[in-house]
């Protein structure tokens, strides 16, 4: 009784007090309050950032800032930050990151800006922190401290083609037992299509091969060891490997996502398990516009269990302009631009662009939009952010991931001494964490 | 003017002259000094993942000694080395040689013969990445045509190694039978001449005459092109970021590794400071072959 009278006479008014005091910030909220600053913004030149900036003169326009970007590739672009970052240098404001890859470290290492009070208060009316997916959020957090804000929402997903499994009598996959039945049999009824595909360079591999272990039940670390040697983590290094070694291109071990798409796009692969985010290049051309079929990963023992990641926007910690850096970073994530970046193919980290009608009529428009929103749809909601070892060391994790696969997939090991060779290289690396 | 003021006024000039010229050369030692300083440094550091910097003494070099990977990586360093310089040693005298004797070829063929260095390895990568794609590319294609057997090229570890060794051979090549080509016009004919009265065969003419007296012109040629094998990595990076597995895992694809994508600067600064040792060594040991083979 005294708990509910607490919560009526004093919670309820505290908390309509804040929001009131919110709704009278954002009612306050001037977008021109930086005018005349400048914001760099360190870009990973991929689709994200790139259909982010296709508006970035809207930007310089509502803020009266000017946006300088310095956009490299992937590794390029985490190189000039490890140098900028160790320098303590405030060249860099704002910066793109992968919280499933570097979080734990970025976090650890105190180069990331706190978010968590910026984007309770110094938000404009429309923009809806809430509104923005709560699983990208909290992988995004660290020690309480939010970290980025998320950019898109990706993770591998499932593209074969209807027309080729038409013809050998098959039905979409609905397991990974599925999928290597399918395999098999388009290996006798299509030889000219490599039956499957999926990423086989060591660095990319922990990406495509999180979801199959999640799937099959595995997990990465068991009670603080490493547990690729446990049954379910040696039955993913097996399926996974045997896939790309029966089934897989010659030299898929130096295939990551442009190869993967090349022979997808070209119509020489049956089925390819590769990012949501390949569909527009996979799609270029529309070869293969009405002959793919989209999924989600073909459950295992454990039912589907996507792997699901985003870009962040990251705040430096050395930059000396945390506030105007956070007014791009939430422009950028604003409802607005993510539903322009949604028109370009790029998924929204928010469901309620996702529900957009204009956005709705461009999925709408050809079946395989549909099926890959409805993919997206289930990677929103089941997915998991675990894409190697959930430690601060996580890249290299990635190594050894990726060495164990290649070593079965060109036999230089049996499941046991890969398996075993990567647990005790991983179990040194959890000790550090 | 005395003696004693004109050399007042020679030394005042010279004590001007330095006095100007003193901020450039500071400034030019400087930048050469500080990278180089700032590695030693930064060898004598440990980072934990996380970035936090700590002194470490001689333990990363201790830590090198024992890194199955550094052994590995400098073993496939000298590998590519010894093959690569072998072969554009070999087809770089043989192209300058061509070059020399067909002296009616035109221009533009000449430019095509030497055009590959002039290519950015990046893009030598990238074109090559594409032609060696076992399932796409046009070599498969080709050796299929001619009735033989396809080749996994830069995705198997036998022949990962060869494959990188080719590539860098197609566009270097050109590039040592460019200074060999410069070193076979300054030959004196005189000795040509005299060979021919003695009635000497082509073979031995070049085994005897050409081959001994262009020696240092070759040296030279091996000693810019260790440097670059030596620190072997753009075609390495783009077309196998040292696979499959660690077959073509470099000491300078090691060393960027575990510097930029694991973080441990200190590591990575002490086993890229081990490389510039060896280029040295190499460089010096190329020096003394060239002081023995002048003429």
């Amino acid at each position: 009784m005294k708990a509910r009278m607490l919560a009526t006479r004093v919670a309820l008014p505290v908390l309509a007090i804040a929001a009131v005091s919110a709704q009278a910030r954002a009612a306050e909220f001037d977008w021109m309050k930086f005018k005349g600053k400048t914001v760099t913004f360190l870009a990973n030149n991929n689709p994200v950032s790139q259909a982010l900036l296709t508006y970035k003169a809207d930007f310089e326009k509502l803020t009266g800032m000017t946006l300088k970007v310095d956009g490299y590739q992937e590794q390029q672009m985490r190189q000039r930050l490890v140098t900028v970052m160790n320098a303590n240098s405030d060249e860099v404001d704002v910066f793109m990151t992968l919280p499933s890859r570097e979080g734990e470290q970025f976090a650890a290492a105190g180069w990331y800006g706190d978010l968590t009070a910026m984007a309770k208060n110094e938000v404009a009316k429309d923009y809806d922190p809430a509104g923005l997916s709560q699983a990208l959020l909290k992988a995004a957090t660290f020690g309480g401290k939010l970290t980025s804000m998320p950019m898109n929402i990706e993770g591998p997903i499932f593209y074969y083609r209807t027309d080729i499994f038409k013809k050998c009598g098959l039905e979409a996959p609905k397991t990974i037992k599925d999928v290597e039945a399918a395999a098999e049999k388009i290996k006798t009824c299509d030889s000219t299509v490599t039956p499957f595909v999926s990423r086989g360079l060591k660095p990319a591999i922990a990406y495509t091969f999180s979801n199959m272990l999640h799937n099959i039940g595995g997990t990465y670390i068991a009670s603080g060891k490493s547990s690729l040697c446990s049954a379910k983590g040696k039955e993913a290094l097996d399926t996974y490997s045997r896939l790309l070694r029966d089934f897989g291109p010659p030299g898929v071990v130096n295939y990551s996502f442009q190869q993967i798409s090349a022979l997808y796009r070209g119509g020489r692969a049956a089925m390819a398990f590769e990012s949501s985010n390949e569909l527009r290049t996979v799609m270029e051309g529309g070869a293969r516009l009405k002959d793919t079929g989209l999924l989600p990963f073909p459950a295992g023992e454990a039912g589907q269990v996507p792997t699901t990641i985003g870009w962040g926007m990251a705040v430096s910690s050395h930059s000396k302009q945390p506030d105007a850096a956070w007014y791009f970073v939430q422009w950028a994530t604003s409802p607005e631009v993510q539903k322009k970046m949604a028109l370009q193919g790029i998924a929204p980290p928010r469901p309620s662009v996702a529900k957009d009608p204009e956005y709705r009529k461009w999925i709408d428009e050809e079946p395989v939009r549909k099926e890959w929103q409805a993919a997206l749809d289930v990677l929103a909601t089941k997915g998991s952010s675990e894409v190697g070892y959930p430690i601060v060391a996580n890249p290299q994790s990635r190594e050894f991931i990726g060495q164990a696969v290649q070593d079965l997939i060109l036999k230089q090991k049996t499941v046991d001494q890969a398996c075993a060779d990567a647990d005790k290289a991983l179990d040194a690396l959890i000790a550090l964490n | 003017m005395s003696d004693t003021a004109a050399t007042l006024t020679q030394d005042r000039q010279k004590l001007e002259m330095a006095a100007l010229s003193a901020p450039a050369v500071i400034f030019t030692i400087a930048m050469i000094a500080f990278p180089v300083v700032y590695t030693i440094w930064l060898g004598f550091q440990t980072f934990s993942s996380t970035g936090k910097q700590t002194f470490a003494g001689l333990a990363n070099y201790t830590k090198l000694m024992s890194d199955v990977e550094f052994w590995h990586g400098l073993w496939i360093t000298i590998a590519l080395f010894v093959l690569s310089l072998v072969l554009q040693l070999v087809f770089g005298v043989w192209l300058a040689l061509v070059l020399f004797h067909a002296k009616r070829l035109p221009g533009i063929v000449r430019s095509l013969f030497i055009s590959p260095f002039m290519m950015p390895p990046v893009v030598a990568g990238m074109m090559w990445l594409v032609i060696l794609d076992p399932s796409l590319g046009a070599a498969n294609y080709i050796l299929q045509s001619l009735g033989l057997p396809p080749s996994d090229w830069l995705a198997s570890p036998t022949w990962v190694i060869p494959t990188v060794a080719l590539i860098d051979s197609w566009q270097w090549t050109p590039y040592v039978a460019l200074i060999v080509l410069g070193g076979l016009q300054s030959l004196p004919p005189s000795v040509y001449e005299a060979a021919q009265i003695d009635g000497a065969s082509a073979f031995k003419t070049f085994q005897r005459i050409t081959l001994p007296l262009l020696l240092p012109t070759i040296v030279t040629a091996a000693i810019l092109r260790s440097v670059d094998l030596l620190r072997f990595f753009d075609i390495i990076y783009i077309t196998t970021q040292g696979g499959p597995g660690n077959a073509s895992n470099t000491l300078n694809i090691y060393g960027f590794r575990v510097g930029f994508e694991f973080f441990n600067i200190g590591y990575a600064s002490a086993l890229m400071l081990t490389l510039t040792a060896i280029v040295f060594g190499a460089v010096l040991a190329f020096n003394r072959l060239r002081g023995a083979v002048a003429w």
